[in-house]
């Protein structure tokens, strides 16, 4: 352990402050019992929940948002693994394109792959809802693959070729010995995958339409037309609260340790 | 296809196995009969590991045939060949208990669950870890953990059991006693055992016969004692234990048969091989417990000087400079309190034991 | 022999590999291919596109001394936040680097937490401080130290605090991730030669955290390339950048411009991301270079 001086320390500090607390605020603020935001905060009120859970296209967007996350996340853990162990132990050029190409959703700016999408849907006719699921599928597919990647590196070759001495073909075990032991790549990849598209927005904005909004993109659309602003700070903390309890639950299953690493 | 394999449980014929531009295992040829424990020992790289996966089936060879029991196994699948294995991180699943662990292979092999139990606790009771069968690998020290796997290999009454440098990860005392477990085992089931290692004395303690490896190929095979008293060639030589290599001349051919070969200005007669001609130059070589150190006036022996000492307790090292330069070794057993109190510099004679001279070939 | 469990091996392969392949392949790359083409047509009022082939989009981009200010804006708003998350960040991940690991980790989780709060919800906590009715207008006022609510949202400035705030984790981890890499054996053997922190740091610390310094500015300044709802909520229409360009001519239907501005961004973002590894060539570091 060594001696970190002052300045480190208060740096740290200060950054953690502006980086987490516009989410404090915003998390203040739905407690707020005036239609203006007041600070100090003059007490506190449960009245924009209520109004959240009334607004029917609130309601409505924060489900739809749910769904979706559902389903993409475990569309995209599923190709995900697919990809991973294919990955895992190969190598050659090929496999490197492979990676590459596999890997790069996570830095092609979202907002091309958006207009790229809504414009490829335009001229197939793909309806809204599963066009923008799929979408979610592409984003979230690279933080899976991350992260069943990390797992299977970490993981031993030689219990498969033990499991194949005892008897067990490819298939039984892969079942049976490969993915138990990657469990953690594969719960903390589904994880991200659903927590990324419950809050997208760069291909939402422009795959969403009539009928089929997700809730990142309601609160964006209240904020642009200065809709009652209060009722989205409610809103926001219900996201939050679901990361939380996200994050908290995956860490009781599988530990903090793989969360953190594949990263 | 079965074949008559005259009790060869394992039988290699002219494999060879390249990876890329590297020849791992070189038109190797080898039989293991039934029950014998095979100990390959080589340096890294020597493609001892990789004749072992070869029998498995983890590598296909690029050349050759491997048969196992009469059958010709190179495209059979490493799941459907009668072997099994154990590997030197023991790859214990760590998500099954010790009992569910042992008992992967008879589930595979469809064993009926009560069979499965009876055995499964048979054979844990054989590696002396009855009552463990509920633990999980992580809660078992080094020492158990391989025996675990020792259990889960043996359980399935396999045609062979491989063995991938399995105790190279225990310290050495609870290396000592896995190798007894391991051999007392062996020998009660009856198994055609394959061992794979770089430690000499593991291989010497353990095995029926030991295949010395150099460069993808058998240097020799024979039992422990051939290899340390007659290696063949140089590297088997120098790789069990210490030589000390000499040039000399063959003098003649004796009338009783033997050879009598000259070595600076010691003369011997040495058992005759083909090859040892009148005039041939030969190399010979000698261990270091067969060398007599004696005064420097004593008759029949070579002048050397002594250049360093090493006092061990039950043995004292000699390094001496012999003849034309060469560097010689001789180990002397501490037999009184003054033996060999000779200091750096002195003068001494080498005394070679004819019976314990061996001619060496480069192969 | 060995031909058959090789083809045996590649159905294998191909089982894993297909399914992602084909996804990747039908709905990444066609659709981005796609995009090129409409960019490389002429506009139409009726169709998506027009029937002619042309470059007339990228041209008139170059040339309308509008985009290019746009472009320049956007350029020094990512130089910005990115220098600037890289200022402030490499402090707080050296603290971290000589944290118990425990306490490491407590930090990765505050600093993860805000990555997966959606980035409109992290803009409005920007609002909520710094709008007319904001934390800080409200502070002052009520405090008595203003008369009027100060306008401090709508400008270049907002938007660049408030995209580092929401990207600065992304720079601390980078930053630790390559730090903890770093051999501590390295730093001992420097001061054992004589080196004094400061020197330990400039010439052993910070070279080897290169690799790191390079993927956090390169994720930062990409980030920032396409961070439409950002920029939007705090820089309002006197701040807009190219992403917001892009939004705009898709809201107008105008298709062949709208992919043709999309595939400006992604040239920019190649751009840089060849000048950055070209400039700091991680790679000497990783002992490939």
């Amino acid at each position: 352990m060594r001696h970190t001086s002052w300045t480190l320390r208060i740096v740290t500090l200060l950054s953690l402050v502006i980086i987490l607390g516009p989410i404090a605020i915003v998390i203040l603020v739905s407690f707020s019992p005036s239609d203006f935001f007041a600070f100090p905060p003059r007490g506190l009120s449960l009245r924009w929940y209520y109004e959240f859970f009334h607004i029917a296209s609130m309601r409505g967007a924060y489900l739809l948002s749910l769904e979706i996350a559902l389903i993409a996340s475990v569309l995209a853990t599923a190709l995900g693994t697919l990809a991973a162990l294919f990955l895992a132990r190969r190598r050659g050029a090929v496999v490197g394109l492979l990676n590459a190409l596999f890997l790069s959703p996570l830095v092609f700016p979202t907002i091309i792959i958006g207009v790229a999408l809504l414009l490829f849907y335009r001229r197939i006719g793909m309806p809204i809802l599963p066009g923008l699921v799929l979408a979610h599928v592409l984003i979230g597919t690279p933080y899976c693959i991350r992260s069943v990647l990390a797992s299977l590196q970490a993981f031993d070759v030689s219990l498969e070729e033990a499991g194949q001495s005892l008897g067990a073909s490819p298939l039984r075990t892969l079942f049976l010995i490969t993915l138990p032991c990657i469990r953690p790549g594969l719960l903390s990849g589904w994880l991200f995958a659903f927590i990324v598209s419950f809050g997208e927005l760069n291909t939402a904005l422009f795959l969403t339409g009539p009928g089929v909004t997700t809730l990142p993109i309601e609160i964006f659309a209240y904020l642009q037309f200065q809709g009652s602003q209060l009722v989205i700070a409610a809103a926001s903390t219900l996201q939050v609260c679901l990361v939380i309890l996200l994050v908290v639950s995956i860490e009781r299953l599988v530990g903090l340790g793989s969360i953190v690493r594949s990263r | 296809m079965s074949m008559d394999m005259g009790g060869m449980d394992v039988v290699l014929r002219h494999v060879t196995k390249t990876f890329g531009s590297v020849v791992a295992v070189n038109d190797l040829t080898l039989e293991i009969p039934r029950g014998l424990f095979l100990s390959l020992l080589g340096p890294s790289g020597c493609g001892k590991t990789t004749t072992l996966r070869l029998i498995a089936g983890f590598e296909q060879p690029s050349g050759g045939d491997v048969f196992i029991q009469g059958r010709r196994v190179n495209l059979v699948p490493v799941y459907r060949r009668d072997f099994s294995m154990v590997f030197q991180n023991f790859a214990l699943f760590p998500h099954m208990t010790v009992a569910n662990n042992v008992a992967f292979g008879l589930r595979m092999r469809r064993v009926p669950p009560r069979e499965r139990d009876t055995r499964v606790q048979e054979a844990l009771a054989l590696v002396h870890l009855a009552g463990f069968e509920d633990r999980y690998p992580k809660q078992l020290s080094g020492g158990q953990q391989q025996r675990v796997a020792l259990a889960r290999a043996i359980v399935v009454r396999p045609t062979v059991l491989l063995l991938d440098e399995p105790l190279g990860s225990l310290d050495k005392k609870l290396r000592e006693e896995m190798q007894v477990e391991l051999r007392q085992l062996q020998r009660a089931i009856g198994i055609t055992a394959v061992f794979v290692t770089h430690d000499q004395e593991e291989a010497l303690t353990l095995s029926d016969r030991v295949a010395i490896m150099n460069g993808g190929r058998i240097e020799q095979m024979g039992t422990p004692r051939e290899l340390y008293e007659r290696p063949a060639t140089d590297f088997v030589a120098n790789f069990l234990g210490v030589s000390n290599i000499f040039e000399g001349r063959v003098v003649a051919r004796q009338e009783d048969g033997a050879a009598r070969i000259a070595i600076g200005p010691v003369q011997l007669s040495i058992g005759w091989e083909p090859g040892l001609e009148p005039g041939a130059p030969v190399r010979v070589a000698v261990r270091p417990e067969k060398i007599r150190l004696g005064l420097p006036d004593e008759p029949g022996g070579l002048p050397a000087s002594l250049r360093h000492v090493v006092y061990l307790g039950a043995t004292t090292h000699f390094y001496l400079e012999g003849p034309d330069g060469a560097s010689l070794v001789v180990h002397v057993q501490n037999v009184s309190p003054d033996t060999g109190l000779w200091a750096p510099g002195d003068w001494v004679s080498c005394h070679l034991e004819p019976r314990s001279v061996f001619v060496l070939r480069k192969r | 022999m060995e031909w058959l469990t090789r083809f045996l091996r590649m159905r294998w392969a191909a089982v894993l590999v297909l399914p992602p392949l084909l996804f990747f392949l039908a709905f990444f790359v066609g659709p981005l291919i796609y995009l090129f083409f409409v960019s490389v047509h002429d506009v139409s009022q009726v169709e998506m596109y027009g029937t002619r082939l042309t470059v007339e989009n990228y041209v008139r981009i170059a040339g309308d001394p509008f985009y290019l200010f746009i472009i320049r804006r956007t350029l020094t708003a990512g130089l910005a936040v990115s220098g600037l998350s890289l200022l402030i960040g490499y402090p707080v991940a050296l603290s971290m680097v000589r944290m118990s690991p425990s306490r490491r980790s407590l930090l990765f989780i505050l600093l993860l937490f805000p990555l997966m709060v959606s980035n409109v919800i992290r803009a409005y906590g920007w609002i909520a401080i710094l709008g007319r009715r904001g934390v800080i207008n409200n502070v002052l006022s009520d405090a008595g130290l203003i008369q009027a609510p100060l306008l401090l949202m709508y400008s270049l400035e907002t938007v660049v605090v408030g995209l580092l705030t929401i990207l600065l984790p992304y720079m601390i981890i980078c930053l630790v991730n390559a730090l903890l890499t770093v051999d501590r054996n390295l730093e001992e053997a420097a001061q054992a030669l004589g080196a004094g922190p400061a020197r330990t740091f400039f010439y052993v610390t910070l070279p080897l955290s290169t690799p790191g310094i390079a993927s956090g500015l390169l994720m930062v300044f990409l980030l920032t390339l396409s961070a439409y709802v950002t920029v939007q909520l705090l820089g309002g229409a006197q701040s807009k950048m190219l992403v917001s360009l892009v939004y705009d001519s898709v809201m107008t239907f105008v298709w062949p411009r709208a992919a043709a501005l999309a595939f400006v961004l992604l040239a920019i973002s190649l751009a840089v991301t060849t000048l950055m590894l070209k400039g700091i060539r991680p790679q000497r570091v990783q002992g490939k270079g």
